[in-house]
């Protein structure tokens, strides 16, 4: 018996000892914010001459030269479009190899923040949608700045440049079966809620799928407006004891509606577009899914757009160069590359596709898009994501079951 | 010299007596390498639970990032969403993790034995075949399962089953527990396959003649000489199942998600992704207690009994059993059990990985584009076929050298763990080594990724900063499957008899002759299993090393997920049938390798 216990008391004081060991480094691992800026990144800013040192004109020819001596860059994307934007890039700027790396947004923001602590920096630029822990974390510790090219300065709306470039919109919006249905069967979001639609309706999960808990925030956050659709078709809505209010009401109706929960964003459209259901499901996806329907030409889904209050919620990708990049001009040539021509051009080629639009006013919408402001679309908040996104994920929680 | 008082003179030479014993000796070397690698990272882990981060700012604005906590264990167990982020999945886990163990346990140890001791037809094959299932991606076994019983619920086209039968299956049989106990059953039973089958191959059938000549039934035999024999291998691959089955994602979440049947591996995912790391963290501890619990029941199991030595200096002799009249119904179970775990989900992959467009299963529509076509911009972003693509072509490269290295590693590392647990029983130190070997397994690979990402990006102790080096990954990946070899090197060692390394003492071998010449060939086939599973996880690594990775050490897994998303899941499929196809290979090469190394020792055995 003695034994026995002689185990599990060692395992459990190696647990403490190393705990205990931990903790003395952990000073280190928690920086507090500080709004001041370390001499080494203020001299770090002087010479990538980025933040109040950047260029004031956009020189592509003494960038690519300064960016040739740096030789390479490293790219973290949440998008593995970037291995084709990559080639063009080598193309165009011979001398200059783009290191990309494809991974989760999440997975960037652990990376970016374990080298800035570190103080081991191997990333130059990161492109992910995850803006507001970039805002929120990131921004305000000086682990990362923000680049506008001086030349598109002038082409992109300030909230799409300011305190970070933003490159181009996805939006989150509702599907139907074109097949089953010659026009859009819902016209307002609280259909989705009704005895009709029950275990009909596909969601990706929230809790796996990041963006579409931003989804819910933003539902969450317009209680007004959600509150103001219900009005027009359904009458006084009644909220459950509770709950907070009608965003979060319409959730857990959702919820409650025996909603499909699926692993993916294709998981929702290929169910929703298969051909030959007599009741196919309606659901919420990425709008770029569209181009699904070149691989696998039998599907029928189609966006529908006019639904009340909203038919798209917006998101966008950012760009920003993390502290201390060792190669800060190649960097800003990559970004200006990215962010394409009044065409489109090779840099945002994989993008201009249904589903997608750029931030770029001077750029018309790709083929079969319509113009942002003819879009019933809503902007996320990213300070409301910041601060509410835990509240809603317990909120979904609580009523999966 | 007569200074030295004679206690002290005692104790000296007791401490160089141990000092000379080599199990001692890397024991203590074994237990500061682990120190480093697996107790300083938990550590960490646990740290992280018991302060406040800088993300925790948006839900406490008064808190300060650093300072101590117990926020986040109060919320983990008392608080609104308690129930279902946190008891009931662990129920689920629970349930479905000893569900899985038992059908895998029952699989496993019937094929073994027909396997190793029976007549039945294609032996030889269904022991290379034995091992698919734990090669294929566990989602894969779970695909066929919704391919045969999916409802509307999936939405996605009915089953077969309603094709056949005209009715729907019920929802439990298309999703939840059920289905997952039994794809998370079929896709584990290799671990007690492998790990049995060596242990059978090395009892001597006359041990149980023995028996026989005694008088002792069938059933006494078997209850009394071969269990009590095996029972090491047995207990090995059910912790091994138990542990894997409860930290496994993809699988519980494809089945489950559809009814809303969680567990606690999707709620680790969830967590870690929503950056509530501590969150995330305590439930995997939560995980590595119930895991450290069936390590400590074990070790109470197999302490507390007389161990039995199997690996003599003798021959071996395995004896057959004729099946008889069973001997058709044993064939139908066995390759039965190879089509549903094995054929159906290769075929489905390999058929998936020819399909031009990926809605359209008609003959007309197979390509072998994917596979071995020149760039088209009409197809897949102008991808060249993966056996043209010197980017697939490196990845694989990558995943060969990296699981090789690991490999060897892990037989190095199976042996000292065998050694120091077997030779010491008993002592604090061949426990805490045990006990610790297995904890790796249990923290979840993205957490353990993450971890190792924050401590090796600068320089540690004589350490240089790792981060972007290639022996980072090695070094990760055989930590991480340290339960693998560990498991495998003490069960084969607890058959080894020590009259073989002490007659070699008495003959004045030094340490290392001994381990190279006497002990590494006795337990070489025992140990294999295990090196073998080590190989096997490397390979399919993707969620341990993503975060470790660089542009020039990608692996072929870190490939597919890439297609996946843009759109040409033919690729990824092909990529995974490439990878299955090198395992096999690798599994092959080592079975070679074995039945050389079985002979040798056979023959020196009548030798002797």
């Amino acid at each position: 018996m003695r034994k026995h216990c002689k185990t599990a008391l060692l395992t459990a004081a190696a647990l403490v000892a190393a705990s205990a060991m931990v903790a003395v480094a952990l000073p280190a691992l928690a920086q507090p914010a500080s709004p001041t800026l370390s001499q080494a990144t203020q001299e770090w800013l002087r010479a990538a001459r980025l933040g109040p040192h950047a260029e004031p004109r956009f020189d592509v020819e003494a960038l690519y030269a300064q960016a040739k001596k740096e030789g390479a860059v490293a790219v973290y994307s949440y998008s593995s479009r970037i291995h084709a934007i990559a080639s063009t890039f080598e193309k165009q700027y011979p001398g200059i190899k783009v290191n990309a790396f494809d991974l989760d947004g999440a997975e960037i923001i652990t990376k970016v923040l374990a080298e800035q602590r570190a103080r081991n920096y191997q990333s130059d630029l990161i492109f992910l949608p995850e803006v507001a822990t970039v805002k929120h974390l990131l921004m305000p510790r000086g682990m990362v700045f923000n680049y506008v090219p001086p030349d598109l300065i002038t082409k992109i709306p300030r909230q799409y440049r300011e305190p970070l470039l933003a490159r181009q919109f996805s939006f989150r919006v509702v599907f139907y079966n074109s097949e089953r249905h010659a026009t859009p069967p819902v016209g307002n979001l609280w259909d989705l809620t009704q005895p009709e639609w029950k275990g009909r309706v596909m969601l990706p999960d929230p809790l796996k799928i990041p963006e579409y808990l931003s989804f819910l925030v933003t539902i969450a956050q317009r209680s007004g407006d959600m509150a103001k659709a219900h009005q027009q078709k359904y009458g006084d809505l009644r909220i459950a004891p509770g709950v907070e209010g009608a965003g979060y009401e319409w959730i857990r109706r959702l919820l409650a509606n025996d909603l499909i929960i699926a692993p993916s964003t294709d998981a929702v459209t290929n169910a929703i577009g298969r051909t030959g259901q007599t009741a196919p499901p309606i659901g919420i996806s990425a709008w770029s899914r569209v181009r699904d329907k070149i691989r696998a030409p039998a599907l029928r889904f189609e966006p529908a757009l006019a639904v009340d209050p909203v038919g798209a919620v917006s998101d966008i990708a950012i760009l920003a160069i993390p502290a201390h990049a060792p190669h800060p001009a190649a960097a800003k040539l990559l970004i200006r590359w990215l962010m394409g021509d009044e065409k489109g051009g090779q840099g945002f080629t994989p993008f201009y596709i249904e589903g997608h639009l750029p931030t770029r006013v001077d750029v018309p919408p790709p083929p079969g898009m319509p113009l942002l402001h003819h879009l019933k679309v809503w902007d996320q908040d990213y300070d409301a994501i910041w601060k509410t996104s835990s509240r809603v994920r317990d909120f979904w929680i609580r009523h999966l079951r | 010299m007569a200074l030295v008082s004679p206690a002290l003179t005692v104790r000296l030479h007791r401490l160089r007596y141990s000092l000379s014993r080599p199990h001692v000796v890397i024991g203590l070397v074994l237990a500061a390498v682990l120190a480093v690698l697996v107790v300083a990272p938990l550590g960490q882990l646990v740290a992280t639970t018991l302060v406040w981060s800088d993300e925790d700012l948006r839900m406490a604005p008064d808190a300060t990032p650093g300072s101590w906590t117990a926020y986040h264990w109060i919320r983990g167990f008392a608080s609104e969403t308690s129930r279902n982020a946190l008891y009931l999945p662990l129920r689920n886990s629970l349930v479905t993790a000893t569900g899985a163990s038992m059908a895998a346990l029952a699989i496993g140890a019937l094929l073994a034995w027909l396997v190793v001791r029976t007549d039945l037809p294609g032996r030889g094959l269904l022991q290379t075949l034995g091992v698919v299932p734990y090669i294929l991606p566990s989602w894969t076994i779970a695909l066929v399962w919704l391919t045969l019983f999916r409802n509307a619920r999936a939405g996605a086209g009915v089953g077969l089953f309603e094709y056949l039968t005209g009715s729907p299956p019920p929802d439990w049989l298309a999703y939840g527990p059920v289905p997952i106990v039994a794809v998370l059953g079929l896709h584990y039973f290799p671990f007690t396959f492998l790990l049995l089958a060596a242990a059978m191959r090395s009892v001597d059938a006359s041990l149980e003649e023995s028996g026989e000549v005694l008088g002792a039934r069938a059933g006494m035999i078997l209850r009394r000489i071969t269990l009590p024999l095996l029972l090491p291998a047995l207990l090995s691959a059910l912790v091994l199942t138990l542990s894997k089955a409860l930290g496994t994602f993809g699988t519980p979440y494809l089945l489950g998600l559809p009814v809303r049947y969680f567990t606690l591996s999707t709620m680790i995912y969830s967590n870690i992704v929503s950056r509530a790391a501590a969150a995330g963290y305590i439930l995997a501890l939560l995980l590595i207690a119930i895991s450290a619990l069936t390590v400590y029941a074990n070790q109470r199991m197999i302490g507390a009994r007389r161990s039995f030595v199997t690996i003599t200096g003798r021959g071996v002799r395995s004896r057959t059993v004729g099946l008889g009249r069973w001997r058709g119904a044993a064939a139908v179970f066995a390759w039965g059990l190879i089509a549903i775990s094995v054929f159906l989900p290769l075929a489905l992959l390999v058929w998936e990985s020819l399909m031009r467009y990926s809605d359209n299963y008609s003959l007309g529509n197979l390509t072998l584009h994917f596979w071995v076509g020149s760039p088209d911009l009409a197809i897949a972003d102008g991808e060249a076929g993966i056996l043209r693509n010197r980017q697939i072509l490196g990845a694989a490269w990558n995943s060969i050298r990296l699981s090789l290295s690991v490999a060897v590693l892990s037989a190095v590392a199976g042996i000292a763990v065998g050694l120091t647990v077997v030779k010491g029983r008993g002592t604090l130190l061949a426990k805490s080594v045990e006990q610790v070997s297995f904890l790796p397994y249990l923290v979840p690979s993205i957490a353990f990724g993450a971890i190792y990402l924050a401590v090796f990006l600068r320089s540690w102790g004589p350490l240089p900063a790792l981060y972007g080096s290639f022996a980072l990954l090695v070094m990760i990946c055989a930590v991480k499957n340290l339960p693998f070899a560990s498991r495998s090197g003490i069960a084969a060692m607890m058959q080894v008899s020590g009259e073989l390394e002490e007659a070699s003492v008495v003959l004045g071998a030094p340490l290392w002759l001994r381990l190279r010449r006497v002990l590494a060939p006795l337990v070489a086939s025992g140990l294999l299993s295990g090196v073998l599973l080590a190989f096997i996880s490397t390979m399919r690594e993707l969620s341990l090393i993503i975060l470790l990775i660089t542009p020039a050490t990608r692996t072929l897994t870190t490939m597919t997920f890439r297609y996946t998303e843009q759109g040409a899941p033919q690729f990824a499929n092909a990529i995974i049938v490439l990878l299955i196809a090198l395992i096999l290979a690798g599994e092959i090469a080592a079975r070679r390798l074995e039945a050389r190394a079985h002979a040798t020792r056979r023959s020196e055995g009548v030798v002797a």
